[in-house]
């Protein structure tokens, strides 16, 4: 992984020291409140519900075991004992001190890690591929690329006061599992025809209050020009981005306000100045940070490990979480493993009094308990995932049972990735203070009623996402079902949207129809599964089976009942 | 109103700002006892009064809106001494870009000076961006926010104070 040179170590030490500067010169009532408010949230600092949360940048969900055992060590002394993973890859406090954030920040910059740009209106962290580096299909890693944009936009001194917020995603292989048509900027890794390796670049993606499939602005740029393409983009945002209202404030508004076309030449006109600029990458630049990201010391395997195929036959209970819960290597002999960091109640620390474990949450003896299988089985590196999952990414498959033991003692185990109960789910009224309903409780609804895996297994591949406001933070138009919360009078509905999707075929999701009440969530999602059910064809997925069919007889079976 | 040049306290501002009453936009037409010494005007006082301020002894500088398109401005370059740029609010970020451009791609040598909300935390992003002078408010001003300069050392990205990036310096 990427290893920080002395001077870009001194300049995440450097931020510290000017976020401490600022804290205190906050705290002495020197800065107002507004302006502070700006400045802590670049620096990732946010005032929740009940307390401030503190969102740490993973870039592109690479962690080293080191760093798992820092961000363990500052949950047990700062926190209360359990981090947050997100869906853009990052990882949250929930209960820090505002005071305290900048000695909190000090001991994550010992392990190369910081809060810089993981909030406000800038260029955040970029993301990427969990399975980066170890998909056979991949044109290149992508994660060289992430890390030379993550250098270019670092305290970026132009483009830390933009209109809204800016997100990055870069990918490289077919299957899109970085969401990249919902970025402000896409990037995909491409070959043209003559067989150059560039960039295909989308731009005014998105979701939130309006979701929008992000448009194709150049179908190929060379790979040196990637930050002059960039840096171009942001300019003309920056300068022409709406400001006068938040929620018409990201990229996707002006994309769509004045036409791509439109959006497109101003971009080209600006990159003929930014364009075999300094800007341009150089050979060597490009070698050394992908010298970063090397394949790990693989041991040589003819084929597949005999131990391995011979408990897949004999233990029928590893063989079906081989089958749901790991992926395909492009080297023989090992295979990368996704941890499940899901809503469960079995294994729910009883946090602060609520019931429910929010999806994606590790204790700190969990985090401990992984940075030693990581060292142990995976080369001492975790990838955090875009679908709030974790991955060992290369774990030898004579190590795969014991790891499968080790995992199940975690309750990281749970054979569900890509089911229906592997879902996306923003914490919601129990933690955020801009949430209009409740999560937790429902998807603990969802997860006792669909408990039974070989239920979950006929259903098959199964996006479902809920987000508790309209900022979809769990990104639910774009889940094959899509659950949004709605406050009416007090009391949380849920709202069902249908055929979202955020991979290579993306598309938003349609609302099926009017908002049902907490008590009935389950008991919907059993009625559209069922039509599902009955006219699915052959191996058809629901995403398939719904483009087939539309809205209609999901609606009607949906309502059937309560005319 | 406290003036930062070069990364100094200066003590003396030479220039007379005939903007007027921002939201009266100040008077358009310049009375000829008003052209004396070095003068800050709007972009419409600019146009509508060339000859007069292009012959009168002194400077001339312009302040423009940060919606302003630079391409007006361009071939008024050579003849202006000073350009403020408006930041209107602390969470606005436009006149960055045009600091770059007027720097960077247009070559202006001239003083850049940021008005409106100018405080500590932005002085370093300002300076990369070529802004080389700061009007700060009265009550947010201090001879410490000088160390805003300092405060961060390295820079990954090239800008209008050293256009390399970290792999080329």
């Amino acid at each position: 992984m990427y290893v920080y040179n002395e001077r870009e170590q001194q300049l995440i030490e450097e931020r510290v020291e000017q976020y401490r500067d600022q804290t205190r010169r906050y705290l002495a009532g020197e800065i107002p409140e507004d302006e502070f408010r700006i400045l802590r949230l670049h620096n990732g600092l946010y005032i929740q519900r009940h307390a401030p949360m503190l969102r740490i940048a993973i870039h592109y969900g690479l962690l080293s075991s080191k760093q798992l055992r820092k961000l363990a060590d500052v949950s047990r002394t700062y926190d209360k004992g359990y981090v947050h993973f997100t869906t853009r890859q990052n990882v949250q406090f929930n209960w820090p001190k505002l005071e305290q954030v900048p000695d909190i920040l000090g001991e994550l910059a010992t392990v190369q890690m910081h809060a810089i740009q993981t909030s406000g209106s800038c260029v955040r962290s970029v993301s990427s591929d969990q399975f980066a580096g170890v998909v056979a299909s991949e044109v290149e890693d992508p994660r060289p690329w992430c890390e030379m944009i993550r250098q270019w936009a670092t305290l970026h001194p132009e483009f830390t006061y933009l209109p809204r917020k800016f997100k990055i995603a870069v990918t490289a292989a077919d299957e899109d599992r970085a969401a990249t048509q919902v970025h402000d900027i896409g990037i995909r890794i491409v070959r043209n025809e003559s067989g150059e390796v560039g960039f295909e670049v989308l731009v005014g993606g998105g979701l939130g209050r309006t979701p929008v499939i992000g448009k194709q602005i150049r179908p190929f740029v060379e790979q040196k020009e990637i930050l002059s393409y960039i840096e171009s983009i942001l300019r003309i945002y920056n300068m022409y981005g709406r400001r006068d209202n938040k929620f018409k404030s990201r990229i996707k508004i002006l994309v769509n306000a004045i036409g791509i076309d439109k959006f497109r030449e101003l971009v080209e006109a600006d990159w003929e100045h930014t364009r075999n600029s300094e800007l341009r990458l150089t050979d060597s630049e490009i070698n050394r940070v992908k010298s970063y990201f090397k394949p790990p010391a693989y041991e040589h395997f003819d084929g597949s490990d005999a131990g391995f195929e011979n408990k897949l036959k004999t233990d029928p209970e590893f063989a079906r979480w081989v089958e749901r819960n790991t992926f395909n290597h492009k080297v023989p002999g090992y295979i990368a493993v996704t941890l499940a960091l899901r809503v469960h109640s079995e294994n729910s620390n009883n946090l602060l009094g609520s019931r429910f474990k929010a999806t994606g949450n590790l204790s700190e003896s969990q985090l401990d308990a992984i940075a030693d299988l990581a060292d142990r089985y995976s080369f001492g590196e975790v990838r955090s995932t875009h679908e709030q999952n974790m991955v060992m990414a290369d774990v030898k498959q004579s190590d795969v049972y014991s790891l499968w033991k080790a995992l199940t003692e975690l309750g990281l185990a749970r054979p569900i990735i890509g089911t229906l109960t592997d879902m996306i789910c923003c914490p919601g009224l129990d933690f955020c203070s801009l949430a209009n309903a409740e999560t937790l409780g429902v998807a603990q609804q969802i997860d006792e009623r669909f408990d039974d895996l070989d239920y979950l297994y006929d259903i098959g591949e199964l996006k479902l996402k809920m987000s508790g406001c309209i900022n979809a933070c769990a990104h639910h138009h774009v889940g094959h079902i899509g659950i949004l919360g709605v406050d009416k009078n007090d009391e949380s509905y849920y709202q069902f949207t249908l055929g979202g999707s955020a991979t290579k075929d993306a598309s938003l999701g349609k609302v099926l129809g009017r908002s049902i009440p907490k008590e009935k969530v389950a008991d919907t999602l059993e009625k559209i599964l069922s039509v599902y059910i009955e006219i699915r064809q052959e191996d058809e997925r629901f995403i398939d089976t719904y483009r087939r069919v539309g809205n209609a007889p999901f609606k009607e079976r949906v309502y059937a009942t309560d005319h | 109103m406290p003036l930062i040049i070069n990364q100094q306290r200066a003590e003396l501002d030479s220039w007379t700002s005939l903007l007027g009453d921002e939201s009266a936009g100040g008077e358009e037409v310049l009375s000829v006892d008003q052209l004396s010494g070095d003068l800050l005007v709007s972009w419409e006082q600019w146009q509508k009064n060339r000859p007069a301020l292009l012959s009168h002894d002194g400077r001339v500088g312009v302040k423009i809106d940060n919606d302003f398109e630079l391409g007006d401005l361009i071939e008024d370059l050579d003849k202006l001494s000073l350009i403020a740029l408006e930041f209107p609010v602390f969470s606005d970020g436009r006149a960055f870009s045009q600091a770059r451009l007027l720097r960077q791609r247009y070559g202006y040598q001239g003083e850049i000076r940021a008005v409106g909300d100018v405080t500590w935390d932005r002085l370093r992003f300002m300076h990369r961006c070529g802004i080389n002078a700061y009007e700060i408010a009265e009550d947010r001003y201090s001879d410490e926010m000088l160390e805003a300069f300092q405060e961060i050392t390295v820079q990954l990205q090239g800008a209008a104070d050293d256009p390399r990036p970290i792999y080329r310096q």
